[in-house]
């Protein structure tokens, strides 16, 4: 069975490629929403096994919402991305309980297979 | 007016001096007596007439003349005491003396009487005054003294007005009840006066309000103890407190003139005290000349067209009954402004030559002032155009980032899914996809470097130890952070550390020959110090473009940088940033 994603972006062109991208990777895209309030809802709605989680939201902080999500019972994995560098967020993401990170310009649906697939 | 004060000046010790030899030549007095006695009138006169010329604005010296007159002028009737010219002027005359004094008293120091219960009062006095003038002129004569006349004269005429010798000791005695009535009311109009007078007029009035007492008291007991009986002339011991009393009223103005005299003395005082180095305030100078603590300066901007207080702030001075305003130097274009007690108006005098001492002092204060308010605009100007250039940037690299990056971003994607698609195959098209795909991350990597250069994403995202620590990653020569703060700091204070520090490693890669850094920035009270210092070659030059501008960043937030850099001593750079 073809793993559940869920895509959170506010730019509905990156997110539209994304959810192609990951289709195409064989990920089953079971949702795509463009703000930090709407993930809760759609998670508790659609059940992913993974959320790829942009960091910088016009309504609050992927980072945040990553928190938000670990507390979840069952909850998915989250792998964050962002268009700036891993470097621009000091240790916050070494902090922050998202499994992991993919830079926008390295994004692949088989590098999201590879953290998501980390036991 | 100066014709009649030199007529004045030499009828008073004529007069003075006639009567008193007059009445030794009749036995009346002995020569002291004579002396102390029209010696304290022509006191009164003269005190009067230097009142006059000195303070021209004031009746004070008018009334003071007249005083003096009125008390010597009665005694013509001992010299000519066969003509009944004499008698006339003289039994009119001694009535004046009680009311005038009344005048003199209640409106010292200005002549004018400013209470309606005041002007009032001596209306009263007055016209009681005329009430006994007239009972003596119609029905006394002198050779009748039991009648109710106070001078046994068995020789003297009776006055041209004489008309019949009655016997009026009642109607005087009622009269001397209403005058004793209106000088116990004098005396409560004097205490009050004392009372509501602020403590510089009460200065210049106390003087005069003991002599006003002093007769007061001695007038009251002389009607309600001896009635009209008592006579200086034989009551001895009477005449030495009548001297006395004529003395004091003189002696307390010539008091008060001294004392202005003194102002001179004061105002040169003054402008020696101007000229020290270093300078007094101009403010607590003039308070001290004037005799008032609780005096204001406001200066003149003219730049403003506005009156400013020392601290530069806007003022509208305006005269109340607590306070005055006296405006210095031309209407139109004013210097400066005194804000100050009324009773210094007494001392117009003062006031105007110590404002004009001053005059100097003040303009270098207002030059001062404007330098002030003036340096406090660009101060503040110039930290807000660093603070619109920061915004500015900051909107930039936004814009950027959420522009033309995601659109390459999702470009970079739409590639990927278009080679997963195409496969191997494709005439090659494979290649051409990975080439572009090679030249979007170049197009990439130049956008996030030119982003990075207008302002850092991570100084917006995670404040000043993140974004530290980036630049440190980032320099060819390594860099050891000892401290840097934890907490956020106010966005220009932020910026103005992260580009103090970018611009100083740049420098030290550049141009140092360094192999280590050491970078300490520590939070110290309301401002945030930054400390960098390179093992290089120093001889770094602190005017050079780059320390020039980050200099002039920190010091438009008020902040200060040292650069110390001898050639082989490496160099060191301190700042420090206010962030309150």
């Amino acid at each position: 069975m073809a793993t559940t994603a869920l895509v959170v972006d506010d730019h509905p062109s990156f997110r539209r490629f994304a959810c192609r991208l990951l289709e195409a990777g064989g990920f089953d895209v079971v949702g795509a929403v463009a703000d930090g309030a709407s993930v809760l809802p759609a998670v508790r709605k659609a059940r992913p096994d993974v959320v790829l989680l942009d960091v910088l939201l016009p309504d609050e902080s992927g980072l945040e919402v990553a928190e938000q999500l670990a507390a979840e019972p069952n909850g998915p994995v989250v792998v964050l991305t962002s268009s700036r560098s891993a470097a621009d967020f000091g240790d916050a993401l070494a902090r922050s309980s998202a499994r992991g990170f993919i830079g926008k310009r390295d994004l692949t649906a088989s590098a999201l297979s590879a953290l998501v697939g980390e036991p | 007016m100066s014709a009649l004060r030199l007529a004045l000046l030499l009828a008073g010790p004529a007069l003075c001096a006639g009567v008193g030899l007059g009445a030794v030549d009749h036995d009346r007095l002995t020569p002291i007596q004579a002396v102390a006695g029209y010696g304290a009138d022509f006191a009164a006169i003269a005190v009067g007439l230097i009142v006059w010329r000195r303070r021209p604005e004031s009746r004070t010296g008018i009334l003071l003349v007249l005083f003096g007159f009125a008390f010597a002028l009665p005694d013509l009737r001992i010299v000519f005491h066969g003509s009944p010219a004499a008698q006339t002027a003289g039994m009119a005359a001694i009535e004046v003396v009680v009311p005038v004094f009344g005048l003199l008293v209640l409106s010292y120091p200005t002549g004018r009487l400013a209470s309606r219960v005041d002007r009032g009062l001596v209306v009263a006095g007055f016209s009681l005054a005329a009430g006994y003038a007239l009972l003596e002129l119609l029905f006394l004569s002198p050779r009748e003294p039991h009648a109710g006349g106070y001078t046994e004269c068995f020789e003297c005429a009776d006055p041209w007005t004489h008309v019949k010798t009655y016997d009026v000791l009642g109607i005087r005695d009622g009269l001397d009840v209403a005058i004793s009535v209106l000088a116990l009311l004098f005396l409560v109009r004097l205490v009050r006066k004392l009372l509501v007078t602020t403590r510089r007029q009460r200065e210049v009035v106390l003087p005069l309000a003991f002599a006003g007492t002093f007769v007061a008291v001695e007038f009251i007991v002389q009607i309600s103890v001896f009635g009209a009986q008592v006579d200086s002339w034989t009551n001895r011991a009477w005449f030495w407190i009548v001297v006395a009393s004529t003395l004091v009223v003189p002696l307390s103005l010539a008091a008060g003139l001294l004392w202005g005299r003194g102002a001179r003395a004061a105002v040169a005082d003054l402008v020696l005290e101007l000229e020290r180095t270093p300078p007094v305030p101009v403010r607590d100078a003039l308070a001290r000349t004037l005799g008032d603590p609780s005096l204001e300066l406001a200066l003149w901007l003219p730049e403003q067209r506005a009156f400013v207080d020392g601290a530069g702030d806007r003022v509208d001075p305006t005269s109340s009954a607590e306070r005055t305003v006296t405006v210095l130097g031309p209407n139109d274009s004013p210097l400066a402004a005194l804000i100050h007690d009324p009773a210094l108006l007494e001392r117009r005098a003062l006031l105007d030559s110590a404002g004009a001492a001053a005059r100097l002092a003040l303009e270098n204060e207002r030059l001062q002032a404007e330098l002030r308010a003036q340096l406090v605009e660009i101060r503040r100007s110039r930290a807000r155009i660093v603070e619109a250039g920061d915004q500015e940037r900051r909107r930039l690299e936004r814009d950027l980032h959420d522009g033309a990056q995601q659109r390459l971003l999702s470009l970079g994607l739409a590639l990927q899914l278009a080679r997963a698609r195409l496969g191997a195959g494709g005439n090659g098209a494979d290649d051409l996809l990975a080439e572009a795909d090679g030249e979007l991350r170049a197009a990439l990597d130049e956008l996030r470097e030119l982003a990075q250069g207008i302002h850092p994403a991570v100084l917006t995202e995670q404040g000043l130890g993140p974004a530290l620590r980036t630049l440190a990653e980032r320099s060819p020569v390594p860099v050891r952070i000892e401290s840097v703060p934890d907490e956020r700091l106010p966005g220009p204070a932020e910026a103005a550390v992260y580009f103090l520090v970018s611009e100083a490693l740049a420098n030290v890669a550049k141009h140092a020959q360094a192999t280590s850094v050491r970078l300490r920035v520590a939070q110290a009270g309301s401002a945030v110090a930054v400390e960098l210092e390179d093992d290089g070659v120093g001889g770094a030059n602190p005017d050079g473009s780059g320390l020039r501008g980050l200099a002039d960043r920190v010091q438009a937030l008020d902040g200060t940088v040292a650069i110390v850099s001898e050639p082989g001593a490496g160099t060191r750079i301190r700042a420090e940033i206010p962030c309150a």
